[in-house]
């Protein structure tokens, strides 16, 4: 952290007119990091050692020459590292970090965001997980050679301990290889926000499919309508119980929009297995048994997407 | 954790220190002796083997697990930090499909440049098999052998000249990025991906009233480039920059011989294949951060350009059919996208905040419009000219949400949405989306919270235009169901609990949305979603924690066709029911050598169309069905400072019943020759055994 910036944020904060217990100004330890790994000795504290924030060459990270250390982002922990008396409580350490901590969720943001305003802090201000009061660290581990949430295996899970239904959708029949470790939330998601809706990686959600998807983008000679305005409108991108996580099972979600004349609009029913009269508008692939183009054609003769 | 203003305060407060003293910190002795930093290389490297029990198409999908046999396993991570120069390095399942390698070296805070390399393997069916030759290429072929017939019956070739083809494709991503900070005030950037798939997939080869499966062949790549600046000044972040995707297909079009006929006139089909296409955008963006309130200012203001010039085909393929000259030898087709937004939010009060946010997003295509006569399937002209539509649309959302802290525990929220949204072409022009929504929290203590939510939106249109959906030939008692009128209202309810003296936590929700589109004769009529979710954790000491966790969905929706051109016949009534529960445990060092894992989850989709009507059969469709049980285990065991043994055992069983595959071979359906599929099933057991080297300071 770089000290004239902690200082702006300082004064910015101080802004909350507020004295400590007793009118006295919170003091930094004598030695700095020593002062806490003398006594915290757990792997999880020194396991910050194998990642990019303990990184002595670091001109503007914590451990850089001349930096605040632990301090710097736990805050002044004087009293919390000074001695006690017997029977006294060990005052708390300026900022705690996590669920379940008592540094309010603001604090312990605005102290990450001293080094990452410019960067992943850029969208933040606003977005939906600053509203609903998210913590960093309530995604972030800071202390370990590889933050679980930055990795494209284990993203989601720290994603699904507050999106418990996108946990559920994730496991269904047909979805993205979220459960496989192969996909992350954020292939989609801008999750330190922007103001795209839904909090989009891309502008909207179309544009969001078309990362990957990017044959569907067109435009094409003959478009469908739905699909230009919304793949929403019959996939369900978190996961289906239909082939193609689409909504709803084909024919019927066709059917939903399309009864046309000339086309009977037949009802699925048992008829057309293949113990009756097999059907093909029911089984395999549905009206995609001919209308193959579902999401648009570019040829001469696609107006009916058969082309 | 949620705010507290007056603990906040004391905290923040806390943490400051007046400036002068700040500023006089003394470092001088903070000499970082206790600090293990890294010097050098530290790396740990995975080796090992595991075994795959059986083939199993979708237990490869995502995995690249899908072939029965060994498989090496490689992967591991490494780190190099010396004279302020960064690299590390990542790798994951180097001897599967599905692997993945990533790569960065920099001077952290100065730059950083990074590669990386991934595989996805899509695994659909590897049970379907075709007549066509060479499978998967631009011209299918029939045996030399084959006998024609008006349905698949008389196909009295087809044993013979089936050939497995797996329906697979395989993604690869390729990846390369920089940033570079001049400043700590500006930060550059660049990425480029580019993706890459090859495989096959079933498309449908249509003449009029009959079909055939064709392997189609798979082999296209998206070149992308985001790459921008970001500045930040006090109170200012800006940030320009520019995307670009480039899509490529080197399969130009599908030509197939027609199986039920040898006739001269359409013996033949071709269909066009997804062309190329390009698209730009450049976009501003900005935040504001105002004292006055604590205000936020953020906007976003995008441009974009999309277009596609991909060469046509002519109409028909077969050349005794006569048909018209093009009206353009290619599309020229171009779609301008514009994409604007506005969120501020503001706490006027200590114990009040609020949000205004506003969206504008336009698709508007620029294609020209031209009279085509197409000739169908291959088969026969139509005669009649008709015009390509260019769709285009606007969609404009207003967002205006307020929260208000009652008390310490109580806070209260409430807000109004507006969506509008004006189209081109189709049967609704202007639709409108108005909802209203309340939320109450109450925290009572520090562990545990509950919210309420609820509200309602009634999405209203100005016209269906009925006249128009009898131009593309529709009944118009349709309503299409993201057109229709709608009224829905919804609810949440979430609790979250722990203690304060254990970590054991639980957290619920559950919500539902009913939607009535009271309003249309034909189509969706109705639907409800209701979801419920469940998750129980407990770190019983640092070194062993369980956890639970369940969720359930269900969405039903009622939908009347006509098969008559006219009102309702028929009444589907959807049930869709998902349901899921798991567990397990982490154990580490135990014995100061063991490490133990285990996860369980197991899975259960099912579907229920149940038909009613005149003209339905009393015979029910069966029900479409999921089940899978997934079990994994994993085992660590040191064997010494530097070597670690790993067991890994997993299991998955999957079964399904699918009325849409269930006894439909290639000649089932008269009319459609199929690749057949067998319903997923399968039973699969991976057993793998490697050993962890690490190598450096990290096991000293």
């Amino acid at each position: 952290m770089r000290p004239i910036t902690f200082v702006v944020t300082a004064a910015m904060l101080m802004t909350l007119t507020v004295s400590t217990a007793g009118g006295q100004e919170p003091s930094y330890s004598r030695k700095g990091a020593d002062s806490c790994l003398s006594c915290h000795e757990e792997d999880s504290v020194f396991a910050l050692f194998r990642g990019t924030h303990a990184n002595p060459t670091d001109p503007n990270g914590p451990f850089g020459h001349g930096q605040l250390q632990c301090e710097a982002c736990h805050g002044p922990t004087g009293d919390h590292a000074g001695r006690v008396r017997r029977g006294q409580e060990r005052p708390p350490p300026g900022a705690v970090f996590g669920s379940g901590s008592v540094t309010p969720v603001d604090v312990q943001n605005g102290l990450c965001l001293e080094c990452h305003q410019s960067d992943t802090g850029f969208g933040w201000h606003g977005n939906d997980h600053d509203i609903n009061d998210i913590a960093c660290a309530d995604c972030h581990t800071s202390h370990a050679a590889r933050d679980p949430v930055l990795m494209t295996s284990t993203q989601a899970d720290v994603c699904f301990e507050c999106h418990r239904q996108q946990r559920t959708q994730s496991l269904k029949p047909y979805a993205h290889p979220i459960r496989q470790g192969k996909m992350d939330c954020s292939a989609c998601h801008s999750n330190h926000g922007e103001t795209s809706e839904w909090q989009f990686a891309r502008q909207t959600l179309n544009d969001t499919c078309f990362d990957c998807h990017a044959e569907k983008r067109g435009p094409y000679l003959w478009e469908h309508a739905p699909v230009v305005e919304d793949c929403g409108n019959c996939h369900d991108p978190h996961g289906s119980n239909h082939p193609g996580m689409l909504a709803m099972r084909g024919p019927m979600l066709c059917q939903s929009c399309h009864s046309q004349s000339g086309h009977p609009s037949l009802p699925a029913d048992g008829d057309g297995l293949p113990d009756g009269i097999p059907s093909q508008y029911m089984l395999g692939q549905n009206c995609l048994n001919c209308h193959t183009q579902s999401h648009g054609s570019n040829h001469p003769s696609g107006s009916r997407l058969m082309r | 954790m949620r705010r507290n203003n007056t603990l906040g305060a004391t905290i923040a407060a806390a943490l400051l220190t007046p400036i002068a003293a700040l500023a006089q910190v003394d470092t001088s002795e903070w000499n970082c002796e206790y600090c293990p930093f890294e010097d050098g290389y530290r790396a740990e490297v995975d080796a090992g083997v595991a075994y795959v029990s059986e083939d199993a198409a979708r237990f490869g999908n995502g995995t690249g697990l899908d072939e029965k046999g060994a498989e090496v396993v490689l992967g591991g991570d490494g780190r190099y930090l010396k004279d302020g120069t960064e690299v590390t390095w990542y790798a994951e399942d180097l001897g599967i499909d599905s692997r993945a390698l990533e790569i960065s070296v920099g001077k952290p805070g100065k730059f950083e440049v990074g590669l990386g390399y991934r595989e996805l393997p899509y695994r659909l069916f590897d049970t379907t098999a075709t007549v066509f030759s060479p499978s998967a290429s631009e011209t299918l072929a029939l045996p030399s052998d084959w006998v024609t017939s008006g349905t698949t019956s008389g196909f009295t070739a087809l044993d013979a000249s089936l050939a497995p083809q797996n329906i697979e494709i395989d993604r690869q991503i390729l990846e390369f990025g920089a940033t570079y900070l001049p400043t700590s005030k500006v930060k550059l950037y660049a990425d480029y991906r580019r993706h890459e798939r090859d495989g096959v997939r079933i498309m449908s080869g249509s003449s009029f009233t009959q079909s055939a499966y064709l392997p189609r062949p798979v082999d296209d790549y998206t070149d992308q480039v985001d790459a921008g600046v970001r500045f930040s000044a006090g109170s200012f972040n800006l940030a320009l920059a520019y995307y670009g995707s480039f899509y490529g297909n080197k399969v130009d079009s599908l030509t197939w011989d027609n199986p039920f006929t040898t006739e001269p006139d359409h013996g033949q089909g071709r269909t066009a294949v997804e062309p190329d296409n390009k698209f730009h955008q450049f976009s501003l963006s900005g935040i504001y951060r105002a004292t006055t309130f604590n205000t936020v200012v953020a906007f976003s203001a995008a441009m974009g350009r999309g277009e596609q010039d991909a060469g046509l085909f002519p109409y028909t393929i077969n050349p005794i059919l006569v048909s018209s000259p093009l009206p353009a030898a290619s599309l020229d087709g171009q779609v301008d996208t514009s994409n604007y937004a506005l969120t501020i939010t503001s706490r006027p009060h200590k114990r009040a905040n609020v949000r205004l946010s506003y969206r504008y997003d336009e698709r508007d295509n620029q294609t020209p419009m031209s009279l085509w006569t197409r000739v169908i399937t291959d088969t026969f002209p139509t005669g009649g000219g008709e015009a390509n539509i260019p769709y285009s649309f606007e969609r404009s959302r207003l967002n205006l949400s307020a929260t208000l802290r009652l008390f310490d525990t109580v806070s209260v929220s409430g807000g109004y949405d507006r969506t509008d949204l004006d189209r081109d072409y189709q049967e609704v022009a202007e639709q409108t989306e108005d909802t209203g929504w309340g939320k109450v929290r109450w925290r009572p203590t520090a562990n545990l919270e509950a919210t309420f939510k609820g509200g309602a939106s009634t999405r209203d249109i100005e016209n269906y235009d009925t006249d128009l959906a009898l131009v593309f030939g529709q009944n118009p008692l349709m309503r299409k169901y993201n057109l229709a009128y709608r009224y829905r209202e919804f609810g949440e309810v979430s609790l979250s609990a722990s203690m304060s003296e254990r970590p054991l936590s639980i957290g619920m929700t559950y919500l539902y949305a009913d939607d009535s589109y009271s309003r249309s004769e034909l189509g969706i009529t109705e639907s409800n979603e209701d979801r419920f979710t469940v998750d129980f954790s407990w770190a019983v000491s640092e070194a062993t924690s369980v956890y639970l966790n369940a969720g359930t969905e269900s969405i039903d929706a009622i939908q009347l066709g006509s098969e008559t051109f006219s009102g309702p016949v028929w009444e589907a009534s959807h049930d869709d029911d998902f349901i899921h529960y798991g567990g397990g445990f982490r154990i580490t060092a135990m014995s100061d050598k063991l490490d133990l894992t285990l996860d369980y989850t197991h899975s259960d989709g099912e579907t229920e169309i149940l038909f009613a009507g005149q003209s339905v059969s009393t015979i029910p469709l069966p029900e479409l069905e999921s089940t899978m049980d997934s079990l994994r285990l994993s085992l660590r065991y040191e064997l010494s400072d530097r070597f670690d043994a790993h067991v890994g055992i997993r299991y998955e069983h999957l079964d399904t019943a699918d009325w849409a595959l269930n006894g439909v071979q290639e000649d089932t359906i008269p009319s459609i020759l199929t690749m057949g599929a067998n319903l997923h099933d399968h039973d699969v057991w991976v057993v793998g055994i490697g050993f962890r080297y690490k190598i450096g300071a990290d096991a000293e």
